[in-house]
């Protein structure tokens, strides 16, 4: 990977664990043209960094020169790639928010970076109708966007199975990307740089910290043309801090209705009464945009199989032998029918014995 | 003098049949006791120099060595004792003319003379006919289990007196009259019945197949909702025991002693073993004897396992060889011992750990994290070998107290017996007995997938993920609902009721 001068000194900042970020913003403006940080001359840093740090952090251009390539020799070998604000795929959607980061570091594939996106968040604790309804929504979405999401269990996950398939796929991490949080999903995170793309905007090494959480959730709504919030609690809920950042950046919220009395869903139910789009199926998101769903695949049915999805339809979320009784068939024919409609991604099985149309 | 007497020892469920020889001469009194008898046979000294006392016969003051052959195998239990005095009465020339030459002798000694019971008479009955004996002296409380050995003269004796007494010609026993098998004699003491269970009718279908077919069934669902119900249920619509079923059962239980007041297992064994059972409990073994286990006890019937991810992972792993063999083999010191382990396994768990997970009134408060650490005790592969994992619902009150009267166990049992006459037909050539004990060449032979069954498999496959042993067991269900369906050939719709019954697979 080469990269220019200016995108150097903007990763060698990054890199830099010494400096906080407003330490990088004074630098920047210091130098006018990042570049210029390497000179031997001028010696920025000196002028800029003063007190407190003179004997922590005292280098001239050419040892920041050394220490960046140094960096970008060990993102090489990791088989990492450094996006910065300078660079020509930088997201411009990302350049519109108040504190862009400075660089992102990606794992994947990096043309996802040019795609339109979407983000679908959701809370760790996600009732399982809401998973499924996600999984297909998010597989319905990834064939017009690239589906930008976290990397918690729960809603996330179900967002990264439904597109992981078609490989439009971007997750961002609240750490560097050697690391892996939650440490379970060191499978799935292999899996999203094989197929789709890891993006963080910390250092590969950068370790966890609470307030990361926060920071990462303004990359996902900066990110995304759109936010859908599939669950979220009322209160402490990371779903809900993404959203309003989406809003605060003046793009569009999307939520999942839920029950009244629901504690899972309360916060989406919040967003929706404050003027979040009200979200059933794919298509809901996808006219927002202008955009025509891809023709549903004429599937063909038997006259049993259309009797028991109409029926789904009409009644909602249902007991399977609620729906065979209605239907007139027996029970266990009623169960093969539903199978056959789940592996036609026509129903799932929201648990309980419970199916739902999709 | 010396005195030869035939008696039997345990390995497994096999007797070994052991030479009790006895020489009394002249010298200075003592009693040795040689061949490798443990503790129990070498205390059986005392019971019969006391039962010989009480029962008005002389125990010799002479120089006594008891010889037990052949000499390499450990010698166990109390058994030996009326072999060891009947040899002694032999030696010393108590028993003048009686010929004892080819009967087999069998019986713990009280103190009193009295015969006390011993365990594993069946068993050894059924060896020692087959190594040629007919003749048999044995305790009168074993008598209700040796009824059903034909074509043997037991003589069953209250106490050493009266056995002595016969022997001499005195006071002549009747030998027993030999039992005539009846299935279920006591099948009105259960108490459970498929007419009992309020709703469930996905559970009583999975059941229904279970039992068809001999698959092994999992209930997923939440506390209170019935399942230990519905799995007490499972005997009274299995079929009917056959002669050489229940004498087999009938070994395990005589050689563990749980064998019941029938004398006969006569009703298909329920096993709940806690969730605190060990691994030798569960499958067998113990310090000296090797015991049978829980899953041998469960033999021809159903191992029952409540509350699955409390047991322990090691104990649950144990059980993956037996489910796929139907025997164990259990290797100890003291011997390697195989049982027969044939059961169809019926387990029960929560679906998360507070319970309300799937639920549709209740909200699950467990975290993503909880939820796949209370799955993740229960193994993959031993997921795999449950054919069929069902939910149970949660029933609302009106569910409860309506009268209307569910389908009996009667009926069911039916439909059952039906679809296992079907099996009987298909495997009459062949070793296994039931859908579910198919192997490869069964399945090829047996099983054959019509193209578009194939699509739906092919589909199923690649959408959850499967495993290619859970692609023979949806194919094995497959071909159970079919036959309960009467239908020759597996039709894509039995092949999607099969996929439906794999909840876990599509969980993951």
């Amino acid at each position: 990977m080469v990269y220019s001068a200016e995108e150097k000194a903007l990763i060698g900042l990054s890199a830099d664990g010494e400096l906080d970020e407003r330490e990088r913003i004074a630098l920047l403006r210091a130098a006018q043209n990042p570049a210029n940080l390497f000179a031997e001359e001028k010696n920025i840093f000196r002028s800029v960094i003063k007190e407190g740090k003179d004997g922590v952090y005292n280098i001239d251009g050419a040892e920041f020169l050394r220490r960046t390539e140094a960096f970008l020799l060990k993102l090489e070998r990791a088989g990492y790639f450094a996006v910065t604000l300078v660079s020509e795929d930088y997201p411009a959607a990302l350049k519109q928010i108040p504190s862009p980061p400075l660089v992102l570091y990606g794992a994947g594939n990096r043309n996802l970076l040019k795609m339109r996106k979407f983000c679908i968040v959701g809370s760790r604790i996600t009732p399982p109708w809401a998973e499924k309804q996600t999984k297909e929504l998010s597989r319905a979405l990834s064939q017009s966007f690239a589906i930008v999401t976290g990397f918690a269990e729960g809603g996330d996950l179900a967002a990264i199975e439904g597109a992981l398939s078609g490989g439009n796929l971007i997750c961002v991490l609240p750490l560097g990307l050697n690391g892996c949080y939650p440490a379970g999903h060191a499978s799935v995170k292999e899996r999203v740089r094989k197929n789709g793309l890891l993006l963080s905007e910390y250092p590969p090494d950068e370790l966890l910290k609470k307030y990361n959480f926060h920071a990462r959730n303004r990359i996902l709504a900066g990110l995304a043309e759109g936010t859908l919030v599939v669950s979220a609690r009322a209160k402490k809920s990371g779903a809900l801090i993404t959203a309003n950042y989406a809003a605060e950046y003046g793009k569009d919220v999307f939520a999942f209705p839920y029950n009244l009395g629901s504690a899972q869903g309360s916060g989406c139910n919040e967003l929706i009464k404050q003027g979040a789009y009200l979200v059933t199926e794919a298509q809901d998101i996808l006219s927002c945009y202008g955009i025509k769903g891809a023709e549903k695949k004429q599937v063909v049915l038997t006259p049993s199989e259309e009797k028991v999805l109409n029926l789904l339809r009409e009644s909602g979320e249902a007991h399977a032998a609620a729906i065979a009784e209605r239907a007139g068939i027996p029970l266990y024919e009623a169960l093969a029918v539903f199978s056959s409609l789940e592996l036609k991604s026509l129903a799932v099985k929201t648990g309980g014995n419970r199916y739902s149309a999709l | 003098m010396i005195a030869k007497i035939i008696c039997y020892t345990l390995n497994g469920l096999d007797g070994v049949p052991v030479e009790v020889e006895t020489d009394v001469n002249k010298g200075i009194p003592a009693y040795e006791m040689v061949g490798l008898p443990d503790t129990a046979v070498k205390e059986s000294k005392e019971r019969v120099r006391s039962a010989l006392k009480n029962s008005g016969l002389l125990f010799p003051l002479h120089k006594i060595t008891v010889n037990f052959a052949p000499a390499d195998i450990k010698k166990e239990g109390a058994a030996f004792d009326l072999a060891i005095a009947i040899s002694l009465l032999k030696a010393s020339e108590q028993l003048i003319g009686a010929d004892v030459s080819g009967t087999v002798f069998l019986g713990e000694l009280a103190l009193n003379g009295d015969l006390r019971p011993v365990n594993g008479l069946l068993p050894i009955l059924i060896s020692a006919k087959g190594h040629g004996y007919s003749k048999f002296v044995i305790p009168q409380a074993n008598a209700k289990e040796a009824r059903y050995l034909g074509g043997a003269q037991i003589y069953a004796a209250k106490s050493l007196a009266q056995a002595v007494k016969h022997l001499r010609g005195e006071e002549i026993i009747s030998p027993l009259q030999t039992a005539e098998f009846a299935v279920n004699a006591n099948a009105k003491r259960s108490a459970a019945d498929l007419a009992f269970v309020k709703g469930q009718p996905m559970a009583r279908r999975a059941l229904e197949i279970a039992v068809s077919g001999g698959h092994n069934l999992l209930m997923v669902g939440p506390p209170g909702t019935g399942k230990t119900m519905l799995a007490r249920c499972l005997p009274t619509v299995m079929p009917d025991l056959t002669f050489d079923e229940a004498l087999e059962i009938t070994k395990i239980h005589s050689v563990a002693g749980t064998l019941g007041e029938e004398g006969i297992v006569c009703e298909r064994p329920f096993r709940t073993p806690h969730h605190t059972a060990t691994t030798v409990s569960m499958c067998g073994g113990g310090n000296k004897a090797v015991h049978p286990g829980e899953i041998s006890l469960a033999h021809g019937g159903v191992l029952f396992l409540d509350e699955l991810p409390e047991y322990k992972r090691s104990t649950l792993e144990a059980l993956r060889q037996p489910l796929e063999d139907g025997v164990i083999t259990i290797a100890r010191s003291a011997g390697v011992v195989t049982y027969p382990a044939r059961f169809m396994l019926c387990a029960s768990m929560n679906p998360c750990p507070c319970g309300n997970y799937g639920s549709a009134e209740l909200t699950c408060t467990c975290s993503p994290a909880d939820i796949r650490r209370y799955r993740a005790r229960v193994s993959g592969p031993l997921l795999d070998r449950i054919d069929l994992q069902v939910e149970v619902d949660s029933i609302g009150y009106d569910e409860l107290t309506s009268t209307k009267q569910a389908e009996n166990s009667a009926s069911v049992k039916e439909r059952v017996d039906g679809a296992r006459g079907v099996q009987r037909e298909r495997f009459r050539n062949s070793a296994v007995s039931t859908n579910a004990e198919m192997g490869e060449r069964e399945l090829r032979e047996f099983c054959v997938l019509s193209e578009e069954c194939d699509g739906v498999l092919r589909g199923a496959f690649e959408k959850m993920k499967l495993s290619a042993r859970a692609r023979a067991r949806i194919i094995k269900v497959a071909r159970t609902i079919a036959d309960l369906d009467r239908s020759e050939d597996i039709l894509p719709k039995h092949v999607y009721e099969a996929v439906s019954y794999r909840i876990y697979d599509k969980l993951g």
